[in-house]
Formats: C-alpha cells, structure tokens, sequence
C-alpha cells in the first residue's frame, strides 16, 4: 500500500499580526502532538519538504492588483506551493493521497485579489486545482470545503466553471462571516448547479453533518464522477472553536475524510489552537493513512457530550433534499438559461475586504458561450486604504476555452491597453495559453507571466 | 600521550598521540566473542611504546552496544507505556513484554487521565511472573511532565526493589514518543552488560597503574566520561563511523564543505561535512529498523570495499560484496577491487605482480582484455559510491522545513573536497575525484584516522529547553530535568537564554567537562506567544544550546 504524503508547514516565523488568530502559535500543540505520537516515523506517511509557488501558478487564478508581488508574502507562496508538492506526489503515483498541513490559509481568496480578507490573501486550493488542469490535463474536479466559514473565494472562483463542483457546508451565513453561502447560490448561467451550499444551523453536531455527508456530499460526488477530490479542510467546525458555533468532533473529522477519501486535504481555518487542532489534524492524517483512529479523541470528549436536536435534523434533511433536487436539475437550468440570456451575461456584486478593510465594486460579464465555458471581463474598482483607488480591467479565458473565446478576449485586450483608457491597469489571463499579461496604464508597461 | 582505540567489527585500531604526532599505531583483528581481551592487547602494545610518558587521556569507541542490540542478546525487559489516547495502541507495541497502563498527559503537561496503582502492581507481577528483572516505563509527554513515570517507578520499586527501572524522561526527553520507547528499552536492556563491560576495563587500567580518566566516544562524535556512560550504554552505538569521520576532520583540520568516504575492505562508510560540521540523522540513530532519540552522524554504508572480490560470470563482470579475503597485492586467493586499482594505475601496492596475476588468470579465455576489465571494474565502483552521495545529498536538500525563511532559502550542497580515510581510500578516492571533478585528500595517517579521531574528540551535550511562562514550568530533554520559573509576564528570550544556559553549565560540571561549557552555542530560539482571547496570557520558548562535536583544547592538528 502506497502511503499518504503530509506536507507540515507551521510556517513559525509568520503571523498577521502578533496577537491574531492567523499567528505563529497556530500549530504549535499541533506540531507537539504529531511529533510526539512519532506518526511521521511510520511507514503509511511520507513526509515532504514545502516549496515556493511560482508567480505563473498564482497568475492562473488571480488578478493580483497591481501584481502579485504586491498581494502576497513569501509564507503565501510556501503555502501555495506546498499544495502543489502534494499534487505533483499524488499525481505520479508517489501517494496514495496527501494532505497540505499548512498556513496561511486561503478558501476566502477571490478572483480579483485586492488584499487580504477572511485571513487568506491567494487560494491555496485553486491554485492547485488550475495546476492540476495544466500540468496533468485533469478537467473534472471537486471541491469540498468543510470548513465553518463558508469557502466564498473557491465558490467565486469557479462559479462559472461547469467541471469544478464546488460543496460547502458551514454554519448558516445569517450567522457568522462572510455571510454568504446560501442555497440559493448555485453557479453561474453554464455553470449552474456545480456550486452547491449547505448553510447548517449553529450547534449542528457529528450527526447532522454526517447525514449532510450521507445523503448529499457523496451521492452528489458519485454523480458527477470527478477525477480528483480536494478536501478544503477547515477545522473550524469543531465545537472548541472560538470564532465559531458548531458541534464537531475530532472522531467526525476522522470519520469525515474516511468517507470522503479525498485525494487531496489542504488545511484551511481551524482556531481553537489547544483544544481542536492537534487533534483534528491527527484524525485526518490517520484517517487519509488508514490508520485507525478509535483511539483518538480530545481531552474533554464524550460521544454523548452533543446531541442533534429533532428539530435540526428536520431542518438539514429538508436543505438535503432541495439542494439534491437542486443539482439533478442542473442541466435543464443550464440549457434554459443559453435561451434566455443573450451574448453576454452581466451581473454586478461589492466585496468588503475585512482583514484590509477595503471596498471593491466589480461587474462580471461572461461571454454565453456554445462552445465553452466563456471568457470573462471582470471591472473592479476598490479604495484601499494605504494605495487609493484602483481600476482594473481583467479577462478570463477559461483552461478549456474555445479558440472564438481566446481570440475576442485577445482582442479586447489589445483594444484595452492600445488606447489611454480610466483604468489603471488591464489584465488578460489566457489559461489554455497559459500566458498571464497585465498592463500598468500610467507607465504602458507590460508584465507577462 | 593520548591514546584513541577504535574497536570495530573486523579490526581494532589504537594510536598513541603525543599532541603533535602520531607515535605508533596498532591493528589487531577484534575478537568478536571477547572484545574486551582485543582492546586490551591493543591498549598495552600502544603502552608498551609508550613508556616514560605519562598518559593524560584513554579514549576508546567500541561496538558493544551495537552487538548486544543487533544479536538481540541484552536482558530480557519489559515495557510499561502510558500513551493515552492518540495512535492505536499497537503502533506502540514494538517489543515482546509490552504493558500499556492508564494515564495521560497532553502537550502542555497537563494530566488528562490519572495512573491506577492496582493496575501498575498487577503489572508489575505479570512482569514478574515471566521472570524479567528490568522494566523501561515509558508515557507520552512524559517530556512535558515526568510526574506520572516517576509515580508508575515508585510504586514498582516499593513492589519490589530489586527490579531495575529506567523512565522515558531521563533517557530520552525530546519529543517522539515511538522513539522514546525504543530508546528507554534499549538503554536498559544494554544497561548491565555495558556496566560489566566498563568495570572491567576499569579493573584492567587500575592493574596497569592507569590512573587517567577513561572516556568513551558517541554516535554523536563527543565523548563522554566511562562513569557517565554507565548510565547512558545506547549513546556509545555506532560510534565507529562516528570516530572515523572526527578522524577526518582532525587530520585535515578545517574543512568545509565535504564528503567523507572511509573505504575498508568491506565497506564504504560516506559521511557529510556541511561548514566543516559533521551531518546529523535527522531521524537520529537507526537501530535494528527502528528510529530513536540518539544523536548520530548521518552515514550511509555501501557493501564495497578494496576487498571486495572481483568476478566474471558469463562474459559479464561483477564486483560481490562477500569478502574472501586480502586482496592478491596482500597475499589472497581472489582478485578484489584494490587489485584492479593497482593495476589500472600502476599504484605499486603491495606486491603489484601478484594483482597482475591474479587479474590475468581471471579474464583467461573470457575474451575480455585488462583493460576492459579495469575500466568495468572502475565503473561499478564510482557508479555505486556517486549515487550514494548524491541520494545523500539530496535527502539532505529535501529535509522537511518549518519556517518560511528555511524553504525561500533552500538548501544546495555545494561539496567542495572528498576526504578520504581507511586503508583502501588510497587506492579508489583519487580516480573517483577526478571523474566528480572535484579536489580530493588523503591525510597521512588516513588508515587510522578513526582511532586518532576517537583520541583528539571533545566531549558533546546538546539540551534542550522548553519554557512555558503561562504555566511557569520548564523542562528540559536531558536527564528528566524540569522545574519552575518565578518570572511570569516579564520573562524573555534573554532569560530564557540564560536558564538554557545554567543547566548546560551545571549538566556540563556534573559530567566534568564544564571546561568546554564557554564553547556551547544555541541553535534554537524559538519563541510564541500564547493568545487567549485576544490577550498575550504568556510565551512559550524552545531553547536549543549545545557544545557541539570538535577537538580538545590541546589538539592543533597533526603536526609531524
């Protein structure tokens, strides 16, 4: 039996700020707990060395304003490229699956990067996935965020994207940041029905979520037969976590990824540094290894601590049901709405930046494409408190975008950047190219990546 | 005088040193059932050269331990673990008498789950009843808090006070508790064994009129008192290559980066030299499959040697691994890998004609010319040697990293020179440099660099602290040491500096080598802030400060 390859990045000289969640302390008890059960000496783990992203690989999936340069720190790329060391052990058959225990985190991060909100500057996991695509040609792919907070910057990322299916449950956005992550929330025009939310009630415990997992997560996945499965494993849903109000345990954890068999984990939040993470993270190592993990349980557990109320568990398997239904029919939603819509499909959203504290307007147009998934051009203007106000201009040409998509959005951006325009800068992402463009109007200096 | 013997498995080597020069040097083939008798007879054949100068220093490196361990020939011992929850239990039980008792402690060493006396005492006759006298008692994150290994000791020792006890946190304090098990229960199965050993050669010194301190080499290339060792029997394993590599440091003095290959008849033993620091395993010593808590050098061993036979087996050469004897140059029956060297580059070792001969008869009638054959010969061996240090040096590269600063910075190993030692370095290092591309050195002495290493080494000790300010607690990886700090709040990395400090100083007079306790360096200051909403509640800090391995202060190289 293949073993599983564990990337751990503590990242120990990196913290937001000293006294925030997101500091050097994070996975310090976990660091205790896996290097003195010795799990790293058994023969089931293969333990890697992190590595740097590249700019390229963070270009696949951000407009970073200005430049990445500019969005991220070295820890960010560690942590980026610790996702990919476990892809690339994955993919050529090194492990049988692995896990980036790693931070900072980065499910919050959207497609226009303009700072840092909900802790995450880049995403770790779309980072990799877009790596995956190039590198080894995967197309379909899931992603299922099991953090508490819903995962709004993997969603948006790939809102438009019919081969990503994204699930996210968490506690109720009515209830806890971002606030977003409702049912209602199901893709873009082509990609409908390939986002799906399971906002849950606080104090949701293992048996609700386990009947989420049951009767919707794995039926779903059976479905729409991805080729690979990424686990955005938040650890936050744990009934210790201090910024949170969920009833999870470390056993449900374990359990979780034992049914789950995620080929890929990649830690996300999780703040209750003491109490939940060295035992959380214990349990997803021992389940992805298949190491029995009856023996493993917080200091303060008992399997009758936390029961589902009738009234919950009426509440989540009526969400299951509808969001079921949901995604069966997620093919007819998408062919009516290819009649309904016209050439371009517009719609218009504002993002606060709580970390940064910034205020971004975009509009979103895709292209309703009959070949593809349709090229994007996204205009976002934010007041960042330090810099000002910037304007961009970017477009999207999706990994498996048709030439008519590549070629008009090529177009547009000569057009864009040939003529003084209100922008500062104008981007152009051509992933089945896989070149990265930007241009600094004031300057007319280009960068391709 | 000082005088270094190294007993290995196949020879025992000794010098006697003057401070400046090599007086004589000794070999005599290690009798495998009585090493004692062969270091001995080493120990009076230097001394018998040594007349009229007072010796001031005995150190010896010896492979008993290693034998006792490899044989499975130690006492029988039983382990009694506390692992509360975490792993399943039986990643735990490694060994035949294995017990597992409630308790528990947690990162911060806290008790999660108390011991239960009648459940120790039950054990403790099972252990008994199965006529075992020695018990290694062992609990996860006893490092963090010992209380409940000394409790589970007390109540075995009230039991029955003829058992011999040995606890985790005094043998192996640094986090891993796998590997904590299986030192604790090596050390004390080797304990009395290695004690016989040490009282013996007490005995033996006083006779000759000895009066010197006797001290004994480590895996981890320092020494240490033969008083101390008593205690501490798995520290003395793999002190052969250990020896071996301090050997090439002294004789070249200085070097950089470099690799070390100490060629013998059978093996090739290649080692690292990173800023002229010796490499350490960084999964410590691997003894019989499993890893442990002591320090050793990193070394890789290829089953080649200037020994090793030559043969050709339908049309195609080979180089085995089974020795059959001293090369034909020396007097043996089979060609070996030394032969061909002599041969290829006329090097006018031992009797070159009977490596000739020997060559000649072997390709008769094959087809193959000498030159083919010298040239294939040559080729397995660099090949065999260059992958070794190059998958060494990539493992060293790729060593997991915990901080941002360590993966941006990378890691290259840029090797400057191959040093090489033992008696057929000679022959093989010069070609296998300069196919490398590489300068390479052969120090006089370079046969018994491992026994000069052994008798110039200074003694090592590494500790490490952990402090935690929000509990005032500290402890420390040596010797089941921890205790309490008065300062809460106010307590810094320079206190906390001081404290790693102090206790290097009193273990460093306690082991009588405070002398080199000014050469101690830190190697780790790491420090966290403990946030409990919102607040800073305290700091925990991980203080590394260690002498590391080097040379007594009277040794300035090898002069004459």
């Amino acid at each position: 039996m293949k073993p599983t390859g564990l990337i751990f990045f503590p990242a120990f000289d990196w913290a937001i700020s000293p006294t925030h969640p997101e500091r050097e302390e994070r996975l310090l008890y976990t660091r205790d707990q896996i290097f003195e059960e010795g799990i790293m000496d058994l023969p089931q783990i293969r333990e890697y060395k992190p590595r740097m992203a590249e700019k390229k690989d963070i270009a696949r999936v951000h407009f970073c304003v200005p430049d990445v340069d500019a969005q991220i720190t070295e820890a960010h790329l560690v942590s980026a490229g610790s996702s990919l060391v476990i892809a690339d052990a994955v993919m050529q058959g090194e492990v049988k699956n692995g896990f980036a225990l790693v931070r900072p985190p980065g499910h919050h991060a959207m497609t226009v990067a303009h700072g840092n909100r909900g802790f995450c500057n880049i995403n770790n996991e779309a980072i990799m996935v877009e790596y995956l695509r190039k590198k080894y040609g995967l197309r379909k792919i899931a992603i299922v965020d099991t953090d508490v907070h819903h995962g709004d910057g993997t969603q948006e990322i790939f809102w438009h994207d019919p081969d990503i299916l994204f699930i996210s449950f968490h506690q109720d956005g009515r209830t806890l940041y971002p606030g977003t992550g409702f049912i209602e929330e199901l893709g873009g025009p082509l990609a409908h029905g390939s986002t799906i939310n399971i906002p849950l009630p606080p104090r949701t415990t293992d048996m609700g979520i386990h009947y989420v997992l049951d009767n919707l997560v794995l039926p779903i996945l059976d479905e729409f037969k991805p080729e690979l499965i990424v686990n955005s494993a938040g650890q936050d849903n744990h009934y210790s976590d201090p910024l949170a109000n969920m009833c999870f345990s470390a056993q449900g954890y374990a359990i979780l990824n034992s049914k789950l068999a995620p080929d890929i984990a990649v830690l996300e939040g999780g703040y209750s540094v003491e109490t939940a993470l060295p035992y959380v993270n214990m349990g997803i190592i021992m389940a992805m290894a298949g190491i029995d993990y009856s023996n493993l349980r917080e200091p303060d557990y008992s399997p009758t601590r936390f029961k589902e109320s009738p009234g919950n568990m009426e509440y989540i398997k009526k969400l299951v049901a509808t969001q079921l239904a949901n995604f069966r029919q997620r093919e007819e939603v998408i062919s009516r709405n290819r009649k309904e819509y016209k050439r371009m499909y517009t719609n218009y959203k504002s993002i606060f930046y709580d970390t940064d504290g910034i205020h971004e307007e975009q509009s979103t147009q895709l292209r309703m494409c009959e070949h593809c998934a349709g090229y994007r051009i996204i205009e976002s203007s934010a007041q960042h408190p330090r810099w000002g106000l910037n304007r961009v201009f970017c477009l999207s040409v999706p990994t498996y975008g048709c030439p008519e998509c590549q070629k008009e959005a090529e177009r547009l951006y000569e057009d864009m950047t040939s003529s003084r325009s209100k922008y500062n800068y104008v981007y152009l992402q051509d992933k089945v190219k896989d070149v990265y463009k930007s241009m600094e109007s004031a300057l007319s200096l280009e960068t391709v990546l | 005088m000082l005088i270094g013997i190294d007993v290995g498995g196949t020879f025992t080597d000794g010098v006697l040193f003057d401070g400046q020069a090599v007086v004589t040097s000794v070999k005599h083939p290690t009798d495998k059932q009585n090493l004692k008798t062969t270091l001995l007879k080493v120990l009076d054949d230097l001394l018998t050269v040594s007349t009229g100068g007072g010796i001031s220093r005995i150190v010896f490196s010896t492979t008993l331990v290693t034998n006792l361990l490899a044989t499975e020939s130690g006492d029988n011992t039983a382990l009694l673990l506390l692992p509360g929850p975490g792993l399943p239990l039986d990643t735990y039980h490694l060994f035949e008498h294995t017990f597992f008792l409630k308790g528990s402690i947690d990162f911060r060493g806290r008790e999660l789950e108390a011991i239960d006396k009648t459940e120790v005492e039950k054990a403790v006759g099972a252990i008994k009843g199965r006529g075992i006298k020695k018990i290694a008692v062992v609990g996860k994150f006893s490092n963090r808090n010992s209380s409940q290994e000394q409790e589970v000791r007390k109540i075995i020792m009230k039991r029955d006070p003829q058992m011999e006890v040995a606890i985790g946190c005094e043998t192996a304090g640094q986090l891993n508790f796998l590997r904590r098990i299986v030192t604790t229960y090596y050390s004390v199965m080797t304990q009395s064994a290695w004690e016989d050993f040490a009282r013996e050669i007490e005995k033996a010194l006083a006779e000759r009129g000895i009066q010197t301190a006797v001290d004994v080499l480590k895996a981890d290339g320092g020494t240490m008192p033969l008083q101390i060792s008593r205690s501490k029997p798995c520290e003395t394993v793999f002190s052969g290559p250990a020896a071996s590599t301090m050997g090439a440091i002294a004789l070249t003095m200085n070097p950089k980066n470099s690799v070390v290959l100490d060629i013998g008849g059978t093996t090739v033993d290649i080692s690292l030299l990173i800023d002229g620091h010796p490499l350490y395993a960084s999964k410590g010593a691997t003894i019989q499959g499993h890893y442990t808590h002591i320090n050793a050098f990193s070394v890789r061993s290829i089953p080649l040697g200037g020994d090793s036979p030559i043969n050709i087996d339908q049309g195609n050469i080979h180089v085995e691994s089974k020795r059959r004897g001293a090369a034909a140059c020396f007097g043996g029956d089979y060609p070996t890998v030394t032969d061909v060297f002599n041969q290829k580059y006329q090097l006018g070792i031992g009797q070159p004609l009977k490596s000739t001969k020997k060559l000649t008869k072997l390709i008769k009638d094959t087809g193959i010319d000498m030159e083919t054959l010298c040239k294939a010969v040559e080729d397995i061996v660099f090949n065999r040697i260059q992958e070794a240090i190059q998958k060494m040096f990539t493992e060293w590269e790729n060593e997991p990293a915990y901080r941002v600063w360590e993966v941006v910075h990378g890691r290259k190993f840029n090797v400057q020179e191959i040093i090489g030692i033992g008696a057929a370095s000679k022959a093989i290092v010069p070609g296998l440099a300069q196919r490398m591309q590489i300068k390479c050195r052969i120090p006089e002495y370079a046969a018994v660099a491992n026994a000069l290493g052994a008798c110039v080494a200074r003694p090592t000790l590494a500790l490490k602290v952990h402090i935690d300010t929000q509990n005032k607690v500290f402890s420390i990886d040596q010797d089941g040491l921890s205790g309490s700090i008065s300062a809460g709040r106010s307590f810094q990395m320079k206190d906390a500096k001081e404290l790693a400090q102090h206790h290097l100083m009193e273990i460093a007079k306690s082991r009588g080598m405070e002398q080199y306790a000014g050469e101690a360096e830190f190697y780790l200051e790491e420090q966290f802030n403990v946030i409990r909403g919102w607040e800073t509640a305290g700091k925990i800090f991980d203080i590394g400060v260690q002498i590391s391995p080097g040379f007594i202060k009277e040794y300035q190289g090898v002069s004459r």
